[in-house]
């Protein structure tokens, strides 16, 4: 049996081929680069993907501050993650890198503040 | 509570403020009540910015008269209340002999309807007064012009306004009866009362008249369709050209118009339509509008668009009968307090004033109105950085820092400018009504850079939750709400 | 007021004019100055709060501002002059800027002009779409604007017009922040956007994308009610009988950008029709000497990295001119066949080896890109599939160059 993937670890966008006999992939073809036959095992095994938010910005001028996740965590996870990161906030001035949740869920994936912030004075 | 007034107008389009403005000029009290959010959202602000010379009108009709009248004293009006305004000429082009036939006919009711200067040009004086434009020969007609109908509209208000008039937005009148000597209305759940009502309702106007007991008006709203050129092609257009109208339309054919503010028009097209407030753009016209309009303007390109848009006409004429009916400015039996004004349509902007005149007209046949001692017909706009020297724009950073950060980056627009549309008095409660006093959003990007920095401002001067930003109509709203809490 | 005297201003503050900032300073061009419209420098980025970028440029997958941030800081350890909140006004083709700000009026005049003032996003207007005129339409960027920046929610039932980048990314930020996005529509028989992201922002949230769709009729006098979308055939004439309607608050466009360019018309800079952008040379230099652009505002990327790669290319030239006060002549045109949608640069010297890139007009698959100059092949690069949405690169030696005839590039068919 063979099933197609579109490779989202960068923008190339490789769309992969690969040959399954049972859960086991026989053959992978299409792909630009050897990440592409890794992102094929683990989208067969436990999809994973990263996703970016914002939270409340307390004292800042704008009133939200961007955060991402470190890692990817399971697809499935992706709702749940991102309701917990909802019910955070920060208080201004906030850092890129700084932690938001350490370990959120226990997934193995930091949330991190992506935008510097200065007080609003 | 009762609002008392001696005159409410109805209606806050163009002809609704000349009314108010020229009755300001005498002692009255007066209220304009309009049903929008806002001034000037019907069709004073969907139209191609004309100020028409009079020749499109039969010869001893009140069309001809006072577009004629409000033509030649349109160079004093724009000064008195700082209007932008041109007088450009204008070209009516013809290909055939037909059109040739037509076009005599027209200069011949012109002349008779006192329009100076209009002439039959050949080829030659076409290429002179306007390059890129076809046809075979023309009528030229010096005394056509260009304004901005928006603030030709606000400004009247304005003016109205200092002078003591009031108004009142999102009030669409529901009710009206007589009773001891005073209308009664009631309008967006106020109740007001006044000695005479003028109907300047546009599109309504023929349901208000029948409130006031009037019978026998029945309006046929007849949408045009435009499209909106970058300035890019400006360049192309410095007068508007017309083709020769097809007499059985009731409109004057599609044509193009360059705006005062460096754009241009192509449209209107015509067609008879259902609902007086359906303002859609549709593929067969916009096909149309390609097509004709690329017959006189043969460098029309699609990447010139920048926009469409549609108003509406209200013709009491029908399809069926097609052409133009007079307007009718009456005041009858059934309802002797009342100035009834239907029909306006064009050439309604040009004949806004000389309107407003016969109104006060009819009114003094019933009552003496005295004059107002402290009328001041002067209404000055805010000044606009685009249109400015260095020199000048220094000195109003200097004063005003808001005159040095542009919100609008197509237009150059400052933030002191939105500011200023925002807090006037009779000022901008939404985004609509800043663009139509400044014109942000209406360049090339549309609002991409300055629509949200129009919202912010709007909210932080209005006071306004995020829900409660409009863009035009009620229930127009913008956002549906915070994305966190 | 007398104007300041500058080697060379950068008008725009996004990642080409940080990136090209940086290194003309780091060539040893010292006297330059960044002009940002915006009260904070990045440009863009600051909204893309989405991560993906910086795979090329630095190794690792960044947000936008995180990746504007590292050219930030980079503008302050060099310690070169910005100013924002300051729009340029004018810039003539001796170079003479005018720029405002709240401060007052600033001239300039200088030696090389940059121009990375970015793109801008096509409207409803440009495309024309039939029906009211309801509140509720936007394009992709102004709803992030809103949504990552001012906290504002557009709308709940979301359409979305085209598969641009942004509209795909747009549907996964609406639906993380609680809108339904009930599906994509794309006039074309292929997604405007990365593959990538059609499958981590729409086929992850089961949003479904219609190809050769187009909205026929937008529905809703105050605000949106509903959209009519029909089918097209090849010709992207709608197919009768395909109509149906759907119902939403919101229509969200992602239905292209176009290099900003309103200052260089103004500089007397000529525009290539194909990009929307300059036409520039090798060096990133315009038909007006001493103007160079680069980024957005020259032709639309895929990549944010690419756009700092290219500004830096081109910092690397403008240091030449700046010093030399010339540049090599440019003198081979590079033309191309109808398969080709553009190509960057236009023209080149002969002289030094360039990279070319390109974006093909449609899909392609199994060929070979080939340049030739007369009559004969420089060089052929096979390839299995090309995509509009993609930025292809060619890499030219010059010794492969023979004459100065014009360079023509064109697609092979097996």
């Amino acid at each position: 049996m063979n099933r197609r993937f579109t490779c989202i670890v960068c923008p190339n966008g490789c769309e992969i081929t690969a040959e399954l006999d049972g859960g086991k992939i026989v053959s992978v073809a299409g792909a630009r680069c050897k990440k592409g036959g890794a992102y094929v095992r683990q989208e067969l095994t436990c999809p994973r993907r990263t996703f970016s938010t914002s939270i409340i910005l307390e004292g800042g001028k704008l009133p939200l501050v961007s955060v991402r996740l470190t890692k990817p965590i399971p697809k499935e996870k992706i709702f749940a993650v991102n309701e917990l990161i909802h019910r955070q906030k920060a208080q201004a001035p906030v850092r890129i890198g700084q932690i938001v949740l350490e370990n959120v869920l226990g997934l193995g994936s930091d949330v991190i503040i992506t935008k510097n912030a200065d007080r609003l004075s | 509570m009762e609002h008392q007034y001696d005159c409410i107008v109805i209606g806050a389009g163009v002809v609704g403020n000349a009314v108010a403005r020229q009755l300001s000029a005498c002692s009255v009290t007066i209220a304009v009540l309009e049903k929008e959010q806002d001034l000037c959202f019907g069709t004073s602000g969907r139209n191609s910015g004309v100020l028409h010379a009079g020749f499109n009108n039969k010869t001893g009709s009140k069309m001809a008269r006072f577009c004629v009248e409000g033509n030649l004293e349109f160079d004093r009006i724009a000064e008195e209340l700082d209007v932008p305004f041109k007088r450009t000429g204008k070209l009516i082009v013809g290909f055939s002999d037909d059109d040739k036939n037509s076009l005599r006919a027209m200069k011949a009711q012109g002349d008779a309807n006192g329009v100076p200067g209009l002439e039959i040009v050949g080829k030659e004086r076409i290429r002179e007064l306007a390059p890129f434009i076809a046809g075979e020969f023309a009528m030229y007609s010096p005394m056509t012009g260009i304004l901005n109908p928006f603030i030709y509209t606000v400004a009247l208000a304005e003016n109205a306004h200092k002078n003591g008039a009031a108004y009142f937005f999102a009030c669409p009148v529901t009710d009206i009866f007589y009773q001891d000597g005073r209308y009664r209305i009631t309008a967006g759940g106020r109740n007001f009362a006044s000695r005479w009502i003028i109907n300047c309702a546009g599109l309504e106007s023929d349901k208000i008249s029948a409130l006031l007991g009037i019978k026998g008006h029945k309006l046929y709203p007849c949408r045009g369709e435009y499209f909106i050129l970058d300035k890019k092609a400006g360049q192309y257009l410095g007068i508007p050209a017309y083709p020769v109208p097809n007499p059985r339309e009731g409109g004057l054919g599609i044509h193009l118009t360059p705006t005062i503010d460096g754009n241009i028009l192509i449209g209107p097209s015509s067609k008879y339509i259902e609902e007086n407030d359906n303002y859609s753009v549709t593929q067969d016209i916009m096909d149309l509008l390609i097509k004709d309009g690329g017959r006189i303007f043969p460098y029309l390109k699609r990447e010139y668009f920048i926009r469409n848009f549609a108003g509406i006409r209200p013709k009491l004429v029908g399809p069926q009968e097609g052409g133009f009916a007079d307007f009718v400015i009456e005041r009858r039996s059934e309802a002797p307090y009342a100035i009834n004004l239907v029909g306006i349509e064009s050439p309604g902007l040009t004949s806004a004033l000389p309107i407003a005149r016969e109104v006060v007209r009819l009114i003094r046949e019933v009552e003496p109105l005295k004059p107002n001692p402290g009328f001041d017909p002067v209404r000055k706009g805010p000044p606009a950085f685009a249109g400015l020297t260095n020199g000048q724009r220094r000195a109003l950073i200097q004063q005003n820092p808001d005159y040095g950060e542009i919100i609008c980056r197509c237009e150059n627009i400052t933030k002191a400018e939105v500011l200023e549309a925002i807090n006037r008095p009779l000022g901008a409660a939404t985004v609509t009504g800043v663009k139509y006093r400044c014109r942000p959003m209406m360049g090339r990007c549309q609002g991409g850079y300055c629509q949200t920095r129009i919202t912010e401002l709007l909210r932080q001067e209005k006071k306004l939750a995020v829900k409660e930003v409009l863009y035009q109509r009620k229930g127009s709203n913008m956002f549906t709400g915070v994305a966190l809490k | 007021m007398t104007a300041i005297h500058k080697e060379a201003v950068i008008v725009g503050g996004g990642p080409g004019g940080l990136a090209a900032a940086v290194k003309l300073k780091q060539q040893g061009i010292t006297d330059i100055i960044i002009l940002e419209r915006e009260k904070q420098l990045g440009g863009i980025l600051r909204q893309c709060i989405h991560d993906g970028f910086g795979l090329t440029r630095f190794g690792e997958t960044l947000s936008g501002p995180e990746y504007a941030q590292r050219f930030i800081d980079l503008v302050e350890q060099e310690k070169i002059e910005y100013r924002t909140d300051t729009t340029v006004l004018s810039i003539s083709p001796e170079k003479h800027l005018t720029a405002v700000s709240p401060q007052g009026l600033l001239e300039i005049d200088s030696a090389a002009v940059i121009l990375t003032t970015g793109c801008r996003e096509r409207t409803r207007g440009s495309v024309a779409i039939p029906g009211e005129r309801p509140a509720g339409i936007y394009t992709a960027g102004v709803a992030q604007t809103y949504l990552n920046l001012k906290n504002i929610m557009v709308g709940k039932k979301v359409v979305i017009l085209g598969s641009g980048d942004i509209g795909l990314i747009m549907a996964r930020r609406f639906t993380l922040e609680g809108a339904k996005v009930e599906a994509v529509f794309e006039l074309q028989p292929y997604p405007g956007g990365l593959a990538r992201n059609v499958e981590q922002c729409l086929n992850d949230f089961d949003i479904p994308l219609y190809l050769s769709h187009t909205i026929t009729d937008i529905i809703g006098g105050a605000r949106l009610e509903a959209v009519i979308v029909s089918e097209v055939d090849e010709q992207k004439r709608v197919k009768p009988g395909t109509s149906r309607r759907i119902e939403c608050d919101t229509l969200i466009l992602s239905v292209g950008l176009i290099p900003e360019n309103e200052l260089s018309a103004g500089a007397s800079v000529a525009l290539d029709p194909r990009t929307g952008g300059a036409y520039v040379d090798e060096n990133f230099m315009t038909g007006v000497e001493g103007i160079f652009a680069a980024g957005n505002a020259l032709h639309v990327h895929d990549l944010v990295d690419f756009v700092s790669l290219e500004a830096e290319k081109l910092a690397e030239a403008a240091a030449k001119f700046i010093r030399r006060g010339k540049l090599p002549v440019c003198g081979i045109k590079l033309v191309t066949d109808k398969n080709i949608g553009h190509i960057i640069p236009q023209s080149i010297s002969g002289t030094k080896d360039v990279t070319l890139t390109l974006r093909v007009g449609r899909p392609l698959t199994g060929g070979a890109l080939k340049l030739q100059q007369d009559h004969q092949d420089l060089l052929s690069q096979k390839f299995i599939k090309l995509v509009p949405a993609e930025m292809i690169e060619i890499k030219l030696a010059k010794e492969l160059i023979k004459s100065t005839s014009e360079i023509k590039v064109v697609i092979a068919h097996e």
